[in-house]
Formats: C-alpha cells, sequence, structure tokens
C-alpha cells in the first residue's frame, strides 16, 4: 500500500515520515520515532495509557491514525521536563507518590497537563471527571488526584 | 461463532485518500462503493477495523474538507453544528450547554475527554448505533440531518434517519455534513440521562433526553428521543402525547415513563435485560421531562 | 516512631523520575535487531477435540520464520492444547515472523479441525453427573458420603460371625440419600473442622444460611503480558520478562524446555501491575523461547488486552454456602462453610482460603469442605490475597446479617468476637500478637462510626478480612563505595515500592541518608536469589534479608575502623555515615569512604555485607474498612459517599507507600463488588475488554482515607508485616453491607451492578 509523507513535530523535533496510513499515531511514536514512554494498554481507547496532547488536545493515540496527525504538534511524557527542571506535574507524582507501578502514569500526566492548562482553577470533582479516560488499577486515584490539585497550585502560582 | 484473535494494534492495510471537497469524497465513496469507509474522529471506525468488523481497502478522510466543523446559532434560523464537530466542542459551547442543554449533556457522555477530543457529532450519528449518546438529545432537539453528495445535498429529519442498527438512509456517496436544530427560547429546557454502571467511560444501558417549553406552568412542544431501547434511537411519541398541553405532575409522569416503555423495544444482551431497560426508559423519561420543564422555567 | 531516622518516613521512590519522565523500561519497550513477532492460534470454541493441525499453507507465507506447537515441548508440559482444547482461546500454536502482521496472517492461515464438544462454564453445573466433563479421574464423593463408604467396605470385609446385615442396609439407604454429595469436574478438595458445628447449632438462637456467589474477576494489570526472547547460537536463553517472578520463570522455561539454569537468563523488566497474575510461565515466556530456539533470532510475543481476558490467568468466582449459629447475646458459636470454587480448565484455584470463613473470631465450631471445580475457562491465578475477598464477602455479609436480626452495633458484635493474642484459631495453632480489635476500632473511630448519621437511600457499612503475609528465599549483598554511599543489589521485583523500603532500611542500619543509598536489581544472571514479588512477601522477606546485609556490612565496617583507629570493635558505633568511638574524649572517627579506600588494599578486601534469609514466621494482618454509600432506588446505581481503610501494617516503613496500599487495593474490592466481572455464555467470554468489563476510573469514587495501625509483628522488618494484599479482603463485603444498610436488601450475588439492585429492590433479586 501507497505511504504518505507525514511531518509532524513531536515535543521540539520535527519528523519528516513516510509511513502506512493503517499504523496509528501511537504506533508511529512507539515504532517509528522510537519515543516509548507512551504506553499501549488496550488499544481501544478505553484506559488512556497512550494519551499524547496533539495541538493542545489530549487524545488517546491509539485511536488516531499516523498520516492525521501530518502538520501538528504533539507533546508526549518524553516532552514535558526541561533539561535541568520536571514539569509540576511531574514532580507532583513523584512528591505524592502519585503512581505505583508506572504504566499508566505518562497518560495520567499528560492528560492532567492538557486538562491543567486549559483549566488551572479546575475543582477536585472536574479534575476526576476529566481523568475518567485513564484507568490506573494500582493506586485507587487517591494520591492521583492529591498530585494533580497540588501541581495546580504550583502552576497556578508561577 | 468462532472468533479470531488478533493483535489490534495493527489495521488492515488499506489506501488513504484526503480529499479537499465533498464532491470528491463523494465521488470516492461511489467508486469504492462497498469497499470504503469514511473517517471523521475514528474512534468507531478504528475499533471496527482493529476487531476486524471492518476491513475497508479504502479510507475516505473528511478532515480536509473545509467548512465542516464549527457551531453557528442564530435567532432566528436557529443552530448548525458542522458533522466534524468534536464532541468534546458541543459539551463545553456557551450556547448549547445553555438552549440546547441535552446536546451538551450527550456529547459530554461520549467516552472520556480524550475520545471526545477525536470523536466528531457526525461519526455518531453515521455510525448508526442505537446506544448513541447524541441521538437522544438530537431527537429531542428536533434536529435535521444535513447530507450532501457529488449529485446535491438534502436534508432529512433526524426521525427519519435511522433504519436499524448500524443502518441509515446514507445513499452511495451520501455524507453527513451537518445539523440543524430549530431556535430556542428562554422557556424551553432539555435534558439528557444515560444509564450507565460507571460515571463516564461507559455505553448507555438506556439514554433518554427531553425537551420541553413551558407556558404558565403547562408544558408544549414536548420531544422525548430514546437511545439503546430499540433498533434505532427513537421518539417516544406515545409519552408526549401525554404530557403536551398539560402541567406536569407525579401522576402524569408516570404516565408518560409508562408509554415511554411500552415504545421501547429493547433486547436482552450482556450488559442487562430487556425488562431492566424498558424499566429505567421509565424512570428516566420522567426525570429528563421533569427537569426539561424545570430548565425550561429557569 | 521518631527514633527512626530514615524509616518511616514519607520518602520518594527510587524509581519515581524513570516511572513519571516515561523513561521506565518495560516488556513492550524492549525492541532487539532482527527481531521476529510471534502470534498465537488460538482456540477457537470452549470446548473441543483436535482433529487436525495444518500448518502447510501458513509455512509458505514469505515472512514466516517458524511454527511450534505441543509437538515442540519435549517435555510434555502442556504449553499448547493438543487433543483436546478445554477454553475459547486456548493456544494450540504459535507463529514467528518478521511483522507482527505476517504472523497474524501466517495464524488465519493455520487450519485447525475440530469436533466440537459441549462446554459448561457454570460451576454449579459442572459438579452435577450430567455435565460435560474436562478431565477424567474428578469425581468425588463428599467426606460424609466417603465415611459411609468406609464403613460399609469394613463391614463387608468383617470375618467375625456379628450380623451387621441392618447396619449395611442402613449405610446404604444413607448413601442413596447423599447421591447429590457426589461432585463430578472436581479438580482438588480440603476440608478442615474444629469442635462440632452440628452441637454448636443446636445450642445456637439463631442460625442464618445463605448461598454467596462471587464472579471471576481479572487482575487488569495495565500491562498486557510481553516477553522477548533470545537465544544464542551457544544455546543461551536470555529472556527479557514483565514477571513477578523472575526466578520462578527461569525454573518454570528450564523445567518445561529441559534447559540448564545456567544457561538462561530471566531479565524482569519493570512490571505494569501484577497482583498475583503475573507468575504463569506458559503464557508468552516459553512459546518465545521455543520460536526463538527455532529461529535463531528474537521474537516478541506480546499479548493484546482481548487475550488477557481470554487467555489470562484471572481470579477464581465461587459459590459458597455458609450457615452461622449465635447466641441471642452475639456471641457466635459455629459456622458451616462449603465452597465450590470455578477453577477453569485447570487445577488451581485458590480453593485454601476457604478456610479464611472463620475469620479473626472465637468460632467453638466451625467446619469447611471446599472443592476446586473444572470448567471450559482458562485456568486461575492469585489475586491479591487470593480467595480472601470472596470467603470474607460471604462470611462478613453474614455477620452483617445476623447482627441487624439481633439489633447489635455491627462493629460492637465484631469486637465482641474477636480473637486477641493466645486465643485459640479454629483449625489452627494460638493467635500470636495481633492487631484486630485495635484495627477495626481506628476505622471506626476515623469515621466517628458512633456518631454517623445518614439521609434517605443512604447506608454505613463495615466489614474486615484478614489476611497473612508470607515469606520466601532471598539473598542480597550490600556494598561500600570510596566515597562512602552504599549500593544494594539483589534480584526482587519491585512494583509497590519495595526497593524503595529495603534503601531505607539499609540506610537506616547504616547511618547513611536515604539519598545514599542506591539500589540495584539485577537480572537471573548476576542477582543473588529472590523470592517471587507475590503474597505480600517482599518487604517482609527482603527486608529481612536487607537487614541481614545491612547488619553484616556494618560489622565490617566496625572491623575495618578498629584497625585503623587502633581500638576495638566494642567501642565504636555507626553514626552519619562515619565510625565513632562511644566514649573517647577526644572523639575519633572515620567516614565509610576512607574505609572503602582502605579495604581495597586489606586482606579482607572490599567491603560487601551479605543478607541470605529463607523464613521466619509471619504475623496475620487485618484490614477493616467503613463505606457510605447512597442508592438511587429508580436506577439502582450505588455511589460511594465516603470510603475509609485501616490496616495492620505492624509498621510503615514508608507510610507513603502503605497508604497507597490501602488506597489500591480498596478500590479493587469496591470493583469487584460493584461492577467488574467476566461474563460467560456457551461459546466462552463474551466481554474480553475494557468496554464491558469495566474497571473504575477516577471520577467513580471519592478519595480513600486511609488508617494506618501499626502493632508490631515480632519478626518482620522493624516491625513491619506485608501490606499488598490485605486491603481488598473486606471491600466486597464492606460495600455489600452499606448497601443493606441504604435499602435494606441483601445482596448475595456480586456484582452490585443496578440492575441487580433495582431487582433485590423489587423482591425478586438474588
Amino acid at each position: 500500500m501507497k505511504k504518505h509523507p507525514v511531518s509532524l513535530t513531536v515535543n521540539t523535533d520535527t519528523y519528516d515520515l513516510l509511513i502506512e496510513p493503517r499504523k496509528t499515531l501511537l504506533a508511529t511514536l512507539r515504532d517509528t520515532i522510537g519515543l516509548t514512554g507512551t504506553k499501549e494498554g488496550c488499544s481501544t481507547g478505553d484506559c488512556g495509557a497512550c494519551t499524547v496532547i496533539v495541538d493542545g488536545k489530549a487524545v488517546t493515540s491509539c485511536m488516531m491514525l499516523g498520516v492525521s496527525a501530518n502538520g501538528k504538534e504533539i507533546t508526549t511524557v518524553e516532552g514535558l521536563a526541561s533539561r535541568d527542571q520536571l514539569h509540576p506535574i511531574q514532580q507532583a507524582f513523584m512528591d505524592k507518590g502519585g503512581y505505583q507501578c508506572g504504566f499508566c502514569t505518562p497518560g495520567f500526566i499528560v492528560a492532567s497537563k492538557a486538562f491543567l492548562d486549559e483549566n488551572p482553577n479546575a475543582t477536585e470533582a472536574e479534575i476526576r471527571h476529566a481523568l475518567g479516560n485513564n484507568i490506573c488499577r494500582c493506586t485507587g486515584y487517591t494520591k492521583i488526584i492529591e498530585a494533580v490539585m497540588s501541581a495546580a497550585e504550583v502552576m497556578r502560582n508561577s | 461463532m468462532p472468533r479470531i484473535f488478533r493483535e489490534v494494534i495493527t489495521l488492515r492495510n488499506f489506501e488513504f485518500f484526503e480529499p479537499t471537497t465533498i464532491e470528491d469524497a463523494s465521488n470516492l465513496l461511489t467508486q469504492y462503493n462497498g469497499k470504503a469507509k469514511l473517517l471523521a474522529g475514528g474512534t468507531d471506525l478504528i475499533i471496527e477495523m482493529k476487531a476486524r468488523t471492518a476491513t475497508p481497502e479504502y479510507v475516505i478522510s473528511l478532515e480536509n474538507i473545509p467548512g465542516l466543523v464549527g457551531i453557528d446559532y442564530d435567532e432566528a434560523t436557529g443552530l448548525r453544528i458542522g458533522a466534524l464537530t468534536k464532541m468534546r466542542t458541543l459539551e463545553q459551547d456557551p450556547t448549547i450547554r445553555e438552549r440546547y442543554t441535552a446536546l451538551a449533556e450527550g456529547a459530554g457522555e461520549v467516552g472520556g475527554v480524550q475520545i471526545r477530543h477525536l470523536a466528531t457529532v457526525g461519526g455518531n450519528i453515521s455510525h448508526g448505533s442505537p446506544a448513541a449518546d447524541t441521538a437522544a438529545p438530537l431527537l429531542a432537539l428536533g434536529a435535521q440531518v444535513n447530507i450532501a453528495s457529488a449529485d446535491g445535498e438534502r436534508t432529512v429529519p433526524i426521525e427519519s434517519f435511522f433504519l436499524g442498527p448500524g443502518q441509515t438512509v446514507l445513499e452511495t456517496g451520501e455524507i453527513v455534513t451537518g445539523f440543524e436544530c430549530p431556535p430556542r427560547g428562554a422557556n424551553e429546557g432539555s435534558q439528557y440521562i444515560k444509564q450507565k454502571i460507571r460515571e463516564v467511560m461507559d455505553l448507555a444501558f438506556v439514554g433518554v433526553a427531553s425537551s420541553a417549553k413551558t407556558d404558565n406552568g403547562a408544558v408544549s412542544d414536548v420531544k422525548i428521543g430514546l437511545a439503546a431501547v430499540a433498533p434505532t434511537p427513537l421518539r417516544a411519541t406515545d409519552a408526549e402525547a401525554i404530557v403536551n398541553g398539560n402541567s406536569l405532575t407525579a401522576e402524569l409522569l408516570e404516565q408518560a415513563g409508562t408509554a415511554a416503555s411500552a415504545q421501547s423495544s429493547p433486547i436482552s444482551d450482556l450488559r442487562c435485560s430487556a425488562e431492566h431497560r424498558r424499566e429505567i426508559v421509565g424512570v428516566l423519561t420522567r426525570r429528563t421531562l421533569q427537569a426539561a420543564a424545570d430548565r425550561a422555567q429557569g | 516512631m521518631s527514633e527512626y531516622a530514615v524509616l518511616g518516613k514519607r520518602v520518594t521512590r527510587v524509581d519515581a523520575l524513570e516511572k513519571v519522565t516515561g523513561a521506565a523500561q518495560y516488556g513492550g519497550d524492549v525492541h532487539l535487531p532482527g527481531m521476529l513477532h510471534g502470534k498465537f492460534v488460538r482456540s477457537a470454541h470452549p470446548h473441543a477435540k483436535i482433529l487436525n493441525i495444518d500448518t502447510s499453507e501458513a509455512e509458505k507465507l514469505p515472512g514466516v520464520r517458524a511454527i511450534v506447537t505441543q509437538d515442540d515441548v519435549e517435555s510434555g508440559r502442556r504449553v499448547f492444547a493438543t487433543d483436546k482444547v478445554l477454553y475459547l482461546g486456548e493456544p494450540i500454536a504459535a507463529v514467528a515472523a518478521t511483522d507482527p502482521d505476517i504472523a497474524e496472517e501466517a495464524a488465519d492461515l493455520i487450519k485447525i479441525d475440530y469436533e466440537v464438544l459441549p462446554a459448561v462454564q457454570d460451576v454449579m453445573e459442572a459438579i452435577e453427573p450430567d455435565a460435560p466433563r474436562l478431565h477424567s479421574d474428578d469425581t468425588k464423593d463428599s467426606p460424609a458420603r466417603r465415611a459411609i463408604t468406609a464403613e460399609l467396605r469394613k463391614l463387608e470385609r468383617d470375618k467375625s460371625p456379628a450380623d451387621h446385615s441392618a447396619r449395611i442396609a442402613e449405610l446404604n439407604t444413607q448413601l442413596e440419600a447423599t447421591e447429590d454429595d457426589v461432585y463430578y469436574n472436581i479438580s482438588a478438595e480440603t476440608h478442615s473442622a474444629a469442635g462440632d458445628v452440628e452441637q454448636g447449632f443446636a445450642e445456637s438462637d439463631l442460625v442464618v444460611e445463605d448461598t454467596y456467589v462471587i464472579p471471576r474477576v481479572h487482575q487488569t494489570y495495565m500491562e498486557p503480558h510481553v516477553s522477548v526472547a533470545d537465544v544464542e547460537s551457544t544455546g543461551k536463553v536470555t529472556v527479557w520478562a514483565s514477571t513477578q517472578g523472575p526466578f520462578a520463570i527461569r525454573s518454570g522455561i528450564a523445567g518445561t524446555l529441559g534447559i540448564p539454569l545456567n544457561q538462561i537468563n530471566v531479565v524482569a523488566t519493570t512490571m505494569g501491575g501484577g497482583f498475583g497474575g503475573r507468575f504463569g510461565v506458559a503464557l508468552t515466556h516459553v512459546p518465545a523461547v521455543l520460536l526463538s530456539q527455532k529461529t535463531g533470532r528474537p521474537v516478541k510475543i506480546q499479548m493484546t488486552r482481548e487475550e488477557e481476558f481470554t487467555d489470562g490467568r484471572p481470579a477464581p468466582g465461587c459459590v459458597i454456602k455458609l450457615k452461622t449459629g449465635v447466641k441471642n447475646d452475639g456471641t457466635i458459636l459455629a459456622r458451616e462453610g462449603l465452597a465450590f470454587w470455578d477453577s477453569g480448565s485447570v487445577s488451581g484455584a485458590s480453593i485454601g482460603s476457604t478456610i479464611r470463613l472463620r475469620g479473626v473470631y472465637k468460632f467453638p465450631h466451625l467446619k469447611v469442605d471446599a472443592y476446586g471445580v473444572y470448567t471450559n475457562k482458562s485456568g486461575t491465578a492469585a489475586y491479591r490475597a487470593p480467595g480472601t475477598p470472596q470467603v470474607a464477602f460471604a462470611g462478613e455479609s453474614q455477620l452483617d446479617d445476623i447482627a441487624r436480626k439481633l439489633d447489635l452495633d455491627p462493629v460492637e458484635f465484631r469486637l465482641k468476637n474477636m480473637r486477641v493474642e493466645g486465643d485459640p484459631v479454629p483449625a489452627g495453632p494460638n493467635e500470636p500478637k495481633v492487631g484486630y480489635k485495635e484495627t477495626l476500632q481506628a476505622v471506626a473511630d476515623a469515621v466517628d462510626w458512633k456518631n454517623r448519621t445518614k439521609g434517605p437511600n443512604q447506608g454505613w457499612g463495615v466489614a474486615i478480612g484478614d489476611w497473612t503475609n508470607g515469606c520466601g528465599p532471598g539473598g542480597m549483598f550490600v556494598s561500600i563505595h570510596e566515597d562512602g554511599s552504599a549500593r544494594i543489589f539483589h534480584g526482587s521485583m519491585d512494583i509497590t515500592g519495595t526497593d524503595t523500603a529495603l534503601a531505607q532500611i539499609v540506610a537506616e542500619i547504616l547511618t547513611l541518608s536515604y539519598e545514599e543509598v542506591a539500589i540495584t536489581r539485577g537480572d537471573t544472571d548476576s542477582a543473588p536469589y529472590a523470592t517471587g514479588s507475590g503474597g505480600s512477601v517482599v518487604t517482609f522477606t527482603m527486608g529481612n534479608t536487607a537487614k541481614l546485609a545491612a547488619e553484616d556490612t556494618r560489622r565490617r565496617l566496625l572491623e575495618l575502623a578498629a584497625e585503623r583507629l587502633n581500638t576495638d570493635v566494642e567501642s565504636l558505633e555507626l553514626k552519619d555515615g562515619k565510625v565513632s568511638t562511644i566514649e573517647a574524649d577526644p572523639p575519633k572517627s572515620i567516614g565509610f569512604g576512607e574505609l572503602a579506600a582502605y579495604s581495597l588494599s586489606t586482606t579482607g578486601g572490599p567491603i560487601v555485607g551479605k543478607g541470605s534469609f529463607a523464613r521466619k514466621p509471619s504475623t496475620p494482618a487485618l484490614a477493616a474498612q467503613i463505606a457510605k454509600v447512597e442508592i438511587d432506588p429508580d436506577t439502582g446505581r450505588i455511589k460511594v459517599l465516603k470510603m475509609a481503610a485501616s490496616q495492620d501494617v505492624g509498621f510503615a516503613i514508608n507510610p507513603m507507600a502503605v497508604e497507597g496500599q490501602i488506597e489500591g487495593g480498596a478500590v479493587q474490592g469496591y470493583a469487584w463488588a460493584t461492577m467488574e466481572e467476566m461474563q460467560y455464555n456457551e461459546e466462552g467470554n463474551v466481554n474480553p475488554g475494557f468496554v464491558d468489563y469495566r474497571v473504575p476510573t477516577t471520577a467513580d469514587l471519592p478519595t480513600v482515607e486511609s488508617v494506618i495501625v501499626e502493632v508490631e509483628a515480632p519478626d518482620g522488618p522493624f516491625g513491619a508485616k506485608g501490606v499488598g494484599e490485605p486491603p481488598i479482603t473486606p471491600t466486597l463485603a464492606t460495600m455489600a453491607n452499606a448497601v443493606a444498610d441504604a435499602v435494606g436488601i441483601r445482596i448475595t450475588e456480586l456484582p452490585m451492578k443496578p440492575e441487580k439492585v433495582v431487582d433485590a429492590l423489587h423482591g425478586n433479586g438474588k
């Protein structure tokens, strides 16, 4: 089948790729570009482990074709921290113990970032509702919500 | 039926088109009739392709066609929604939240935030699922479906759009381009509720949307949409007739609920029994009717 | 615990940075040059004879490199089905190809001819005489029938002149009367008793009897199973595996494929959750090795979420018939339980936990019988306190009904009957030092139980669950670097923060800061043996090992320092990363770094402390939970308004990690109670995905309030008990009891989906 030229920006880098249309954005990020921080937990859009930000909006990358990302800006978990500083959400997940096995963590952190960027004053109820596209099986969510709430405060104050 | 197990991450190979006009998209659909699928948000199509319940040889993306995204409201002509408008946009749009509340609620019930950033209202309706979360609200809000093809355009009321599970009135080459709803005044209200187990990320066991206008305590122009309780989304017309022109009393609501249940024809499946669905239709009809009237009165 | 500098502190986990940045490498992230991809051919029927396997078409497909079946397994251990498939999705063959799509296409081209057999999916249907049978030799008489038969045989053989005909007739009548007590498709059984239950029930004022049905649920770890196997030309096998037990995997592969242990290296990757479900060898590890052996290339096999549901090893469902007798004053006298556990197609369901029907109460009379039952489903495995959430659901639901019937406060009723240190445990040894009452009281206090209030359709539920952590073998080294920092080497898998606890223990003993202790988890080639990470063993076992290794390191540091400071070991102590004189004036001290550098030129050599350890008695732990719920009586939906969970953890080495365990376990229990259920029809599992197998999200319940109780475990490291498993044990009953309190209905069959609640409210529920 015909491959399609796709140009996309992932974190700070631009990639000019030739990809089969059947490759999802998740497969493109993991297999073609080699950024494996974004995880595949279910492949049906239900668990959120594959969440990335496309043009400012969090999406499940397993539900999007790589060719549909042409010309778009993607942020993955690898793109959140700067060389010398973690993103406040990453820092809060560390400090509050917002993870255990860690497999869902990139998806949770990325989804939280996109949501807090748009809703810096979100309440706990709003955060709980907004993060419902992500499944964590270890934490029972208590410490995840604590981490996101505390990160939101840090982000508001900076 | 024997099931075949596959790694769902991969899709069967297909040829990918990104037409920039409806005409081109329509012509491609006609040319590859039966072998082509339209791609809007992808949240239904990609799942089906992974599960191999859809194996299109050609996939036609609508994303590059201008004019398919957006929400316009005009006091005289009402609401127009482009088919590729995302669920998340509908859910958050101030006009829709205020005047077409049931639709904002229905859109907000689709999957989770990430899914709603991808899923489109046109995809939700075109897919023909009896359980589509925007179907009952659009029924209650009197929506018309705009359909276009290389041969021209037509508009059908949403009541006559659905033919059966996965089946719609769309002919070869036809594409849903948008939806229109009549203008709504301050004395009109609506609500959508779905029966589910989880708070978010659940498919509707039952979905009910009601819309009503209030005048001096009586409700009028009542429309009730039901989802997941018949081969297609449908209007609960018997229940509407019971409450139209009357003040909502507990007794009347009970009657309306019973009538809506009777008009539904649900199935039993792994999610729940037909009896449960029928009972919940009654409960949610009562609740959404009351809420629609309450919201209409502000 | 202020006497400690590092222990008992909320330190950031050692793996925090790699996990929040996406750098942690899980099994699926392993990619080797030239790697092939493996796919399974799976059974299309839940029960069928395999008449023929034809791989010829698949072999011709370009890109296919190897196909393996059970014929390739020389030991004969079942990796693939051969004569008969026993469940939908059972592997029959595996294919390796250059691309996953080609492997998949090849798998489709393998033609299997079946003779379809009738299948049985329901545990109570499976024990009936007319049920389809999965295996031969699977018929079991109940113990009572066995006693009758034994007496009959004895009488029939009796050569004495005594006339037994009347007794023989009587026994034969009894045999006929108990024909229902012959069970079929039985995979295993266990029986225990204390006292005389018949007497206990006779002395009781109130006897309550019910049947409880608990569904099969999946551990639903977020990372599906994955292995990458690489067999070198020398035959050396390396397997990158997501597993809770790398050493168990190593012996499993060795035993199945006849490979010496020193020719297998298992590199356990960061694990995306396990909960007991990630010990299996045959799911992906052995097939990947077989395919790599056959092709000489690395092979990756990754299960999909759908495959996890059809061919994972979930927790068994069960049916428990339970009867409890009490006096009117609330004194519990007797309990009799009969459980049938749905083992799936192989033996192995956690039927041993049925004895936990005794709870932590003083049952003078107890009788527990349990059977594992074959059905046409995948086999089962452990899931967090295996078997105990199920039995605690039955036991604690029934006690709640009794409290209501006797108008007793459910907390007081439980406290009154709880065992304390020295009390006899029915069918077990006497209680050691335990904290049962403290733990229940702590959660009651946390919610101000005595002053609780509720609105319409709201209710409070309380329940408890007990569990004793396991203990296994483990070894560890601690070395001191020339700058005075330390490093731990070990081989035990960390999911929950155990590596952090080990670093804390070593830091505490060596008087180092937490940051000065680094930890390396080796593969099975480089690390000393460690027991698998299941059964809440790691902190208990490896914590004790770490203590020994750190103490050994301390000994060597003291010896070296004594040499350098010209004094004796007894006059020295460790303080702030130095060895100092205890009383000398002026004080003399020498840093660990200097000692480490010095050690390199000594006859004793570098500082390497060793800890090795296998078994110590562990102490039972209790988890107690209280939930407040609100029921929508029309829709049947249950909303949790409050959830509080206490647990006796002995000593919380890292309270943040401990709370995480309590919160996570309680939410898994909530899910089992309200939404999770693997559903089957005659064709097999019908909900193999997250759409219809629902696990809760952030939106479903509020913050879990965790309450840590610390009643020291005499043999635990610094008093710590295993923490991971107990918190899931009470929640099923907690939720059911809260629903009962809210709307006055007792639901005995889980999960309490809305339809079940509505039906129960209509009076036609189960």
